[in-house]
């Protein structure tokens, strides 16, 4: 196996694929990243084995072959050359051999034929999408999955498709948020899969900015994203997800409107002194005014007013400073919508008047 | 700060004590109150006649009778010790209010400002005492100091039937010979941990600077410094709350089958309910957190928590079936229960989400 590129064409595979590997591996090949060449060019493969990310790329090859390396050596090797360096890989009895004018590294290698793959046999069904709607899917989502929950359903994103839509819904049992999309899907059966909570994460870096479509696969037991010169494949969360649509509240009456920016600069300023661990804040509203109060165990307080659009009954209710503040961060229209209950009851935020994403959080008794 | 007064009082072996009294020829005879051996029971606790055998409380009664076999085991009468606990709080509370009772046999009394014996908290002690002796034919210790961790420690010193002052000036040299395990929440893992750093007594622990100790044992470094050098500023606190309520269960045999654990499950989860019943709304209200806990064949024991504001069914099928796919081995007990928040401070309450989950 030997091949020779400009540094950029191997550095950024290996920045793309080695998000994936765990710092800490107790399989050492988990530690390796797969290096496969043939007349495509060269693929590079990186697995936790719960997630599989593998990057395309162009190089010059002269000789065809597969290996695994160590992947942040090979990646802190090819960053610290400088940047219109030349880089000659090659295989020499077990070891792979890295040149590139005065430098000479050589690293170990492990076997291709033991590094993991995911079996992704079968599909269910594919959709293509745009990047940025899948992006944006997950961005108004995957703050509110829960984290090391023991309802281990939980800790991922949930994504259903039916016709036409894509929904991704995330919840910790204390705040759920919602989002749809659209997106040229064909079925005659919705279908739901829990993605993990770390392949969303890595999905989400993977993902970028513009209507380049991506194709995406659901698989019994994986989910899949193909890019030009990426694949992301995931295995699922097997379980059954709680019925989301029971928590989201339809009663509320008590509606607000208030500018998204100046009521989180408020809720933000409170929240210095809210208790730090509990992060309770009162917020009293009537009259077109919105006061947030909170006090920490040192006994010190904070006030702060706004002026909202509300004139229903006066209402007192707690949150979450945190749960609030993110909701409404997520929403991207200048008004915010909030529709309360009672002092009891969830809050509902979404956007001025789109209905395409919605927040519920949870209050605190006062 | 004005010295505080604070009193330990401590029944000598409550359970045993009572019971001896009320059936005297047992009065020479090794005698311990708990469970049965052949129900695999503990021993809540023993007379001295029986502690000359290393016989003590929590220990299985199956083990105590092999080192003693004529101990006589009596079954626990909670009501009867419960009415004569009754009893001996209401005697302290003609001496002050500020009674903090720690369980049915021991409580601090903070006698600061009280005015009975001219003041002095060793004679209220000794009036205690003897009160509790000639109305209640029962005896216990006392100890007297001017915090709680050393009135507590006192109160050891002359036990059975005795008491102890520590005075403000023996203080410091009263703590300078004293072994670590000594102090409240130095169990065994603290205690070899100390041991490492070859801190044996807390004149050891004493030249270790704050720092330091904050850095190897976190939160409780900061009151391993204090409580070395004797200071302990809790109050008594007079209002009991409670920080948990939990069910469990040891097994005739050991259990490893899943299915049957999960129907012990259900089981300790009706009981654990009808218990909450009982209590105020408020403290009902205020659950913090659920947990798990498994004790082995080998009495390994471990459990599990999760944070959450109801106990509900579910999250305890889930941290079992967690706890069991960690560890399979056969389960001698098993244990749910809530933890209550005790953080004043905490005047939110944060609520759940209703997901009517089925599993």
């Amino acid at each position: 196996m030997k091949f020779s590129t400009p540094r950029d064409a191997i550095l950024r595979p290996l920045q793309l694929v080695s998000g994936v590997v765990e710092k800490r591996q107790t399989l050492p090949i988990l530690s390796n990243v797969l290096l496969e060449l043939n007349q495509d060019g060269l693929k590079v493969t990186a697995t936790d084995l719960e997630m599989e990310v593998i990057a395309r790329s162009e190089v010059d090859q002269s000789m065809p072959g597969k290996i695994t390396v160590p992947v942040r050596k090979l990646q802190d090797t090819c960053k610290t050359l400088p940047d219109d360096a030349i880089l000659n890989f090659e295989l020499k009895e077990n070891k792979a051999v890295i040149k590139s004018g005065k430098t000479r590294f050589t690293l170990t290698t492990m076997p291709a034929e033991e590094f993991p793959v995911i079996d992704t046999k079968k599909s269910v069904f594919e959709f293509q999408i745009q990047q940025n709607s899948l992006k944006r899917l997950i961005e108004k989502t995957q703050f509110a999955m829960a984290i090391q929950d023991v309802r281990y359903y939980l800790n991922g994103l949930l994504v259903e498709a039916e016709n036409n839509k894509l929904r991704a819904v995330a919840t910790d049992g204390h705040r759920l948020a919602l989002c749809d999309v659209s997106a040229d899907i064909q079925t005659s059966e919705k279908v739901q899969v829990i993605i993990p909570r770390k392949g969303i994460l890595e999905l989400s870096r993977l993902l970028e900015d513009n209507d380049e479509p991506v194709n995406v696969v659901i698989g019994e037991n994986y989910f899949r994203v193909v890019f030009k010169n990426v694949i992301f494949t995931t295995k699922l969360i097997d379980g059954k997800y709680p019925n989301y649509e029971g928590v989201i509240p339809t009663g509320g009456d008590k509606v607000m409107y208030a500018d998204r920016n100046i009521l989180r600069q408020c809720l933000i300023r409170t929240s210095i002194l809210s208790n730090e661990k509990y992060r309770g804040i009162r917020l009293d509203i009537s009259n077109n005014t919105l006061i947030a109060k909170a006090n920490n165990p040192e006994q010190e307080e904070a006030e702060d007013e706004v002026t909202v659009s509300y004139d229903n009954d006066a209402l007192a209710i707690g949150f979450n400073v945190n749960y609030l503040t993110d909701a409404i961060s997520a929403v991207d229209t200048e008004q915010v919508r909030v529709i309360f209950s009672d002092s009891n009851g969830s809050a509902l935020v979404k956007p001025f008047e789109d209905e395409d994403c919605l927040y519920v959080v949870m209050p605190m008794r006062l | 700060m004005d010295i505080r007064k604070i009193i330990h009082v401590d029944m000598d072996c409550f359970y045993a004590a009572i019971e001896i009294r009320d059936n005297p020829q047992l009065e020479t005879k090794p005698v311990a109150v708990g469970g049965a051996a052949d129900r695999r029971g503990v021993l809540c606790t023993c007379n001295y006649e029986a502690r000359k055998f290393g016989i003590h409380s929590a220990m299985a009664t199956a083990y105590a009778m092999r080192l003693c076999p004529d101990l006589i085991v009596l079954p626990v009468n909670m009501q009867k010790y419960k009415s004569v606990s009754q009893q001996i709080q209401a005697m302290f509370f003609d001496y002050t209010d500020l009674v903090e009772p720690l369980s049915l046999d021991e409580a601090f009394l903070d006698v600061s400002t009280s005015m009975h014996c001219n003041g002095s908290a060793s004679l209220i002690a000794r009036e205690l005492r003897q009160r509790i002796h000639s109305d209640l034919g029962l005896s216990a210790s006392a100890g007297i100091s001017v915090n709680k961790f050393l009135a507590k420690l006192a109160s050891d010193w002359k036990k059975p039937n005795g008491q102890f002052v520590i005075r403000p000036e023996e203080i410091e040299e009263f703590m300078l010979g004293l072994p670590v395990k000594k102090i409240f929440g130095v169990g065994k893992a603290t205690a070899s941990k100390l041991a490492e750093f070859n801190i044996e007594t807390c004149a050891d622990l004493q030249a270790k600077p704050y720092a330091w100790l904050n850095e190897h044992f976190g939160r409780f470094g900061h009151q391993l410094y204090f409580l070395s050098r004797g200071q302990d500023e809790r109050e008594v606190s007079t209002s009991y709350q409670r920080k948990s309520l939990s069910v469990e269960n040891t097994f005739m045999q050991d259990i490893d089958d899943e299915s049957e654990l999960q129907s012990v499950l259900i089981r300790l989860h009706q009981e654990l309910l009808r218990r909450m019943h009982g209590l105020s709304p408020g403290l009902k209200g205020s659950i913090k957190t659920v947990f798990v806990k498994i004790k082995y064949a080998d009495f390994q024991q471990s459990s599990t928590q999760h944070s959450a504001r109801d106990a509900t069914l579910t999250v305890f099928q889930l941290l079992l079936r967690k706890k069991r796919k960690q560890d399979a081995r056969a389960v001698r007990l098993l244990g749910i229960g809530v933890q209550f928040s005790t953080d004043d401070a905490e005047a939110f309450v944060q609520q759940e989400m209703d997901f009517n989950l089925e599993l």
